[in-house]
């Protein structure tokens, strides 16, 4: 983008006007830098918060900016705007990728990294539906990155808002630690405890933030793990390495097992590392750079040692966040050649199966199932043929594409946690999509995605069977009862 | 009022999260779809209901405040500019569907609806609203009413001005109207509805506007034929005319669009092509049939080397998608790019495209040209680079040239983008002053106090002249800065 | 007059314009003899009426006064045809029946049908006239795409202009369509024009009620067939009315909608596909309006999906107003011819009637003094104070047909 002038292109024409319709003369506009405490919280519709009532200048430092060149891509057409789900809530300009590059832009220019400039890139889910839109290529994705670590560098946030991010950063990448929450939190829920608590008016009481990530609680059955090697049925095609996550292998483990069945069952041998630590994911997507950086070298470090051709992935946001370790170790002279080379052989689960092409027979599954496409798999990594490639190919199973699909369900890594309200609609938005389906069974390739979807589903008063795609694939494979899928949660 | 007084006061109308008052947040409405030109807007509002619009406007004129109305803001005249101490009305709000009337084919919507989303909204019964613009997955309705868009589609279907038979507006003075007859045709009165359709933003805000809903035809073809270049293309579409057939929508792109739309979309354009046409036709089954095999026939007879047929809907969406995508696409293959737009007599195209290519060729810069073949509007994307010295100047010397040629030819200034700010200079070369002046009686009518997107269309400002009450000589016209009109 | 170059002379004894006497008339051979007519009849403050073919001059209230007509008799060449734009441009004056004459060799027409024989170009955008086609290809605004007017002062303005596709600046074409000579002279306008049909086919169907057109149009109009024109034609409520659906195109085009449209029809009543002779007969029939020997005619509008309760309600609802009929069943627009004391007798109710479905009721056929009882026009909604003051912009003297137009403009 150039800009021609700064403040209009015919001054002394617009002055003109200006006194010509009997307004007043122009003035400067009065200096906007640190705005009013609480007049941020109210200026827009985007979900108000305790502001810090700071600016910093220059906006952003020379450790990786978001980029010029990546900035100039941008034309202006608003072509991503109908498909970014904070403009279609909201409907404001600086709540848009276009408005938002802007912003980068104008930060760039001069204009100081305030409270509202913060808030509106906090408000980015990072979906990057944005960039599937874009017809001029605009990498969106790198753009956002960039500019949620400078923010959460240089931005000193509200202690209440550092203290929560502190808390969800020290909890949810430590499996060990979400783990060691399990038992109370079983404990929790079969006690019905919960759903008196709620009755009471208790949970409304507490911070919403809290209140959201209650209720974002999967039930949780038994917890088995999945073994450190499992050998591949009939001949060996591969030897696969398996992320198994953190929420997924605490809160999800059934559908780690399913996943290291699944490729099995289709030739490959499967090893799930059992010191594996969190791929970084929530901690890249949120800006959390150096922490980021930590988790992907030990993810590096303990794929490589387990010796695998390929790394398998079954939650979207992971396996996004791996493809990018070539970038976000890029400066690393010690990592930057092994992180892209790494990231070139990961593989989302439904990618992988459908690149071999399958082995064990799929038996018949009855079904009608919404397909929902998570952000991190459709939209970051453009992987939406193989998850329905792979279901198709199950005979009786029908695949109903759900209206919409592009706009995110509003789970996005930590969102829902950080901006419960605007999760919440969009929730709501995806939950009525699901249900015109007319579908029993809601599949997807994402832990976020199916805790964000059920809560949605529960306010509404309203239960969906739900699985995850290597669920439906083991089931297939096994030749199981779809009862099992239907009848749970 | 000042501004802090006229910020309450906005306030209290749309209520604080309707009112955007802050530096970084007013810049980025400074622009629309035209990035050349910024102006920060004092304040901006986003009404969500008819009345907090009549409201804000009614605001404005207490406060004798210019306002500037916006929609999706992807407008490539700069019409939705905003003027420095002006107030930004944004109505992406107001973006409900209101009435669907299948009966009488008719469909009512506020002014945020985005155009696709009323043809989804009546897709499901059999409908469809015509007026496509490529923009339409996002450019609104309003922003069609004022700007009267077109779209591949309208060789056939006309325009929007075609399509709306009701506007509710809301005058610079705050009173709220009811233009055209709704669902009944041929209301009483003025057509005033006409005249306010591509008015660009300047005779007030709709916010109401009444749809007309066609019936999806029975038949669609579509094919893609490659040519040597664009004479054998231009031939083809002449012989296609000729024989008195009306497709539903002809385009062609050059090689250099083609590439910039391979590189977005990989519709696999054939190699070597020098330039493309896509025909579309539709209507009833067995007339649709006839006569797309007779333009298969005349596009081979004027030399098409390849011709793809779209067996399917989403061969045929694949193939719109390349077209639609191309301005935005040629920002892969040139730094930075001017879109124009122009219109010429279908029959001048040839002689218009060797002409736009020796311009081009004397500034030694790049033009792709995209353009609805069927009516002479083009579309000629200068490409250049801004970091190049002199560059920029060239490539806006050359826009202009092209629209004079265009003017030369028998044509306008503008097919469908509008005048805006960025052609407003333009206006004279097309129009005389009577013409002008003609006009403005127009917008005197609607806007005495010149305060509905000023600046806008017409290049001098002028005052509407007396008021009732003693005349008093206004500070612009004793500056010398404007004419009593 | 002064500087009329000898253009303005004595009108013949007789001449009116609606009844209303006039003494002068001009005949300008050119725009600028026009705007010289114009300027010199605005020096000395006359009032004028534009007539071309004489055949609207009924429409509307009677002028207050009437100083001088100006006659587009002069002004009727074709300028220009550019056939492979299918663009013409003409002059206000030519006939529209000259003018189709002029481009059937090319193999085109100007889509437009209105059955007031002897009509020029000029009265029919004056008075935005139509015909049965406007089903399909739209009303003079939609085919209109530049002009040439002269206003009351003599200036000559232009808008549009030769090509289909045009946005610079107002389109001042579609606000001088209907306005009857009250904001100035249409001296010039360009059109587009469409391919002439190469063949044509007629259905037609008896109707008994009503209830059985709106049965026989609603479907229809939803289908994918694509008529040029849906009419009705109900001279006498005692027997049954006939709808004819005519479509034009190609040959087999023609025929294929023709058979399927019988088909449909056939559901609500016996469908007849026309044979040649009698297809000719029906094109040349069609939209003949009913109220040729009738004093008075009035033009009903109301929503397409409406008309059928429409009519049920004119005829046996409490109006009892059961006058030959004929109607653009697919538009919403419906003729009826009458006479003076039924028209006095009803008229406000009917309106009152029709505008709840936002409906209207003109009188275009009566004698003036019936029209300065009853107003030709009837309410012209919210936007009339809007329409006084462009009306006060383009004709500040109020000179051109003072009154003539709704609200008395």
């Amino acid at each position: 983008m150039t800009e021609q002038t700064g403040q209009g292109p015919e001054p002394a024409h617009e002055r003109a006007s200006a006194t010509q319709v009997g307004a007043r003369g122009p003035e400067g506009l009065p200096d906007e830098v640190g705005a009013e405490p609480g007049q941020a919280d109210r200026a827009t519709a985007g979900a108000g918060r305790h502001e810090a009532g700071v600016a910093v200048l220059p906006a952003f430092d020379d450790h990786h900016p978001p980029a010029q060149e990546l900035i100039d891509d941008c034309v202006h057409c608003g072509f991503c705007l109908p498909t970014c789900p904070t403009y279609v809530l909201w409907g404001e300009e600086m709540d848009s990728p276009r408005g938002r590059i802007y912003l980068m832009e104008i930060g760039r220019q001069g204009e100081p990294l305030n409270d509202e400039m913060v808030r509106h890139f906090d408000l980015c889910l990072g979906c990057m539906a944005c960039v599937t839109a874009c017809p001029s290529g605009v990498q969106y994705g790198k753009l956002i990155e960039a500019t949620r670590q400078q923010v959460e560098r240089r931005y000193p946030r509200s202690r209440r808002d550092r203290a929560f991010r502190a808390f969800v950063f020290r909890l949810f990448p430590y499996p060990r630690r979400l783990r060691v929450l399990r038992g109370p939190l079983r404990l929790y829920q079969r006690s019905r405890l919960g759903a008196l608590a709620r009755k009471a008016g208790l949970l409304d009481r507490l911070p919403r933030r809290m209140t959201a990530m209650e209720r974002l609680l999967p039930t949780l059955g038994r917890l088995e793990p999945v073994p450190e090697v499992t050998p591949a049925a009939g001949p060996r095609r591969r030897r696969v390495g398996m992320l198994t996550g953190c929420v997924q292998r605490v809160f999800f483990p059934e559908v780690n097992t399913a996943t290291a069945r699944v490729l099995a069952a289709d030739g490959c041998e499967v090893v799930a590392p059992a010191t594996q630590g969190c791929c970084g994911a929530l901690s890249l997507h949120a800006g959390r750079e150096a922490e980021a950086q930590a988790f992907a070298r030990a993810a590096i470090e303990t794929f490589e040692a387990a010796g695998v051709d390929q790394v398998v992935v079954n939650a979207a946001g992971c396996g996004s966040a791996m493809k990018e370790y070539g970038h976000l170790l890029r400066d690393d002279p010690a990592f930057a050649e092994r992180a892209a080379a790494f990231s070139d052989r990961v593989r989302d689960l439904s990618e992988l199966l459908v690149e071999l092409g399958p082995v064990a027979e799929r038996h018949s599954l009855p079904v009608k199932v919404a397909w929902h496409d998570a952000c991190h798999l459709g939209h970051a990594q453009g992987i939406r043929a193989q998850p329905r490639q792979a279901l198709g190919a199950i005979p009786g199973l029908e695949v109903r594409e759900i209206a919409e699909a592009e706009i995110c369900c509003g789970s996005a890594g930590i969102y829902n946690l950080v901006e419960p309200e605007p999760a919440a609609e969009l929730g709501d938005r995806k939950a009525a999509n699901i249900l015109a389906t007319g579908a029993d069974l809601l599949v997807t390739s994402n832990p976020g995605c199916l805790m964000q979807l059920r809560n949605a589903l529960e306010r509404r008063g309203e239960r969906l069977a739900m699985a995850h795609v290597a669920e439906v694939l083991d089931a297939a494979v096994r030749g199981a009862d779809p009862r099992t899928l239907l009848d749970r949660r | 009022m000042d501004r802090q007084a006229l910020i309450r006061r906005l306030e209290e109308i749309v209520g604080p999260q309707g009112v955007i008052s802050e530096r970084n947040q007013l810049r980025t409405y400074e622009c629309d779809g035209l990035a050349n030109f910024r102006v920060i807007p004092s304040v901006v509002v986003l009404p969500e209901t008819a009345g907090q619009a009549r409201d804000t406007v009614r605001a404005c004129a207490e406060a004798g405040v210019p306002f500037v109305a916006r929609g999706s803001g992807t407008g490539l005249s700069g019409g939705a500019l905003p003027v420095s101490d002006g107030v930004l009305i944004v109505l992406a709000r107001m973006r409900r569907v209101l009435e669907v009337d299948l009966d009488n084919q008719r469909a009512v919507v506020e002014p945020g609806v985005l155009n696709l989303q009323v043809t989804k909204e009546v897709a499901g019964d059999g409908f469809y609203y015509a007026p496509d613009p490529s923009s339409q997955q996002i450019c609104s309705i309003g922003g069609n009413v004022a700007e009267n868009s077109g779209g591949a589609h309208c060789l056939k279907y006309g325009f929007t001005t075609n399509h709306v038979t009701g506007l509710e507006v809301v005058l610079p003075d705050g009173e709220l109207v009811h233009l055209g007859g709704g669902k009944a045709p041929d209301p009483p009165g003025y057509d005033l509805l006409g005249a306010f359709v591509g008015s660009e933003g300047t005779l007030g805000i709709t916010t109401k506007i009444t749809l007309r809903l066609l019936r999806k035809p029975e038949a669609v073809r579509t094919l893609m034929a490659a040519f040597d270049g664009t004479d054998q293309a231009g031939d083809a579409v002449s012989s296609i005319i000729g024989a008195g057939i009306v497709p539903a929508a002809i385009e062609m792109m050059d090689a250099l669009a083609m590439e910039a739309a391979e590189a977005a979309v990989h519709v696999h354009y054939p190699e070597g092509a020098g330039a493309v046409l896509i025909v579309e036709l539709d209507g009833p089954e067995a007339e649709c049939e006839h006569q797309f095999d007779e333009v298969e026939r005349l596009c081979r007879e004027a030399g098409s080397t390849t011709i793809q047929i779209a067996e399917s809907d989403d061969q045929r969406a694949l193939f719109w998608k390349g077209r639609k995508s191309a301005f935005a696409a040629v920002g892969r293959i040139s730094p930075d790019y001017y879109v124009q737009d122009g219109v010429i007599p279908r029959t001048a195209l040839p002689e218009v495209l060797r002409r736009i290519t020796e311009l081009a060729d004397e500034r030694g810069l790049r033009v792709a040209n995209v353009f609805h073949a069927g009516d002479g509007n083009l579309h000629p994307l200068v490409l250049y680079d801004g970091e190049v010295e002199g560059q920029e100047e060239r490539a806006e010397e050359l826009a202009a040239e092209i629209l004079f040629t265009c003017l030369e030819h028998g044509g306008s200034i503008t097919g469908e983008h509008g005048v805006g700010f960025d052609k407003k200079q333009y206006l004279p070369r097309q129009f005389s002053a009577a013409d002008l002046d003609a006009m403005q009686l127009v917008r005197c009518a609607f806007d005495p106090e010149g305060r509905s997107n000023p600046g806008k269309v017409f290049p001098t400002p002028r005052l509407c002249g007396e008021r009732p009450g003693p005349r008093r000589v206004h500070p612009a016209e004793q500056a010398g800065l404007a004419e009593v009109f | 007059m002064g500087e009329d170059g000898g253009l303005v002379q004595p009108a013949p004894p007789g001449s009116a314009v609606d009844g209303v006497p006039v003494a002068r008339v001009a005949r300008p051979g050119s725009v600028s003899e026009a705007s010289q007519v114009l300027a010199a009849a605005a020096a000395d403050g006359l009032a004028v009426a534009f007539v071309g073919g004489a055949s609207k001059l009924g429409l509307g209230n009677p002028p207050e006064r009437a100083d001088l007509v100006v006659s587009t008799e002069r002004l009727d060449q074709v300028l220009e045809h550019a056939a492979g734009d299918l663009v013409v441009r003409v002059q206000g004056g030519a006939r529209l029946a000259d003018l189709q004459a002029a481009l059937a060799p090319a193999g085109q027409w100007l889509a437009l049908d209105p059955p007031e024989p002897g009509a020029t170009v000029g009265g029919v955008v004056a008075a935005n006239a139509s015909g049965p086609r406007r089903l399909r290809y739209g009303t003079v605004r939609d085919l209109i795409i530049g002009i040439t007017v002269v206003l009351a002062d003599g200036t000559v303005a232009r808008a549009g202009g030769k090509v289909v596709k045009n946005v610079a600046g107002y389109d001042l074409a579609k606000l001088f369509c209907g306005s009857l000579g009250t904001l100035g002279l249409v001296a010039e306008a360009t059109f587009r024009l469409h391919p002439l049909p190469a063949a044509a086919a007629v259905v037609t169907l008896e109707v008994d009620t009503p209830e059985r057109v709106g049965a026989a149009v609603a479907p229809l109009l939803r289908s994918t067939l694509e008529p040029s024109a849906v009419e009705l034609a109900w001279p006498d409520r005692q027997l049954p009315g006939r709808l004819t659906v005519v479509f034009e195109g190609i040959q087999p085009g023609v025929e294929a909608q023709a058979a399927a449209c019988a088909e449909q029809l056939g559901r609500v009543g016996t469908a007849v596909v026309a044979g040649p002779g009698e297809t000719d007969a029906a094109l040349d029939s069609l939209g003949v309006l009913p109220f040729e020997k009738a004093d008075v005619g009035v033009k009903v509008t109301c929503p397409p999906a409406e008309l059928p309760a429409v009519l049920a309600d004119l005829r046996s609802g409490p109006l009892a107003w059961a006058g030959p009929v004929s109607a653009h069943a697919g538009t919403g627009v419906l003729w009826m011819a009458s006479d003076a004391s039924a028209l006095a007798e009803r008229i406000a109710e009917a309106r009152e009637r029709l505008a709840a479905c936002g409906g209207s009721l003109a009188v275009v056929k009566a004698p003036p003094e019936l029209k300065r009882a009853v107003d030709a026009w009837g309410p012209a909604g919210d936007a009339l104070g809007l329409m006084r003051r462009v009306k006060e912009r383009f004709d500040p003297d109020r000179r051109l047909s003072p009154g003539r137009f709704v609200g008395g403009i």
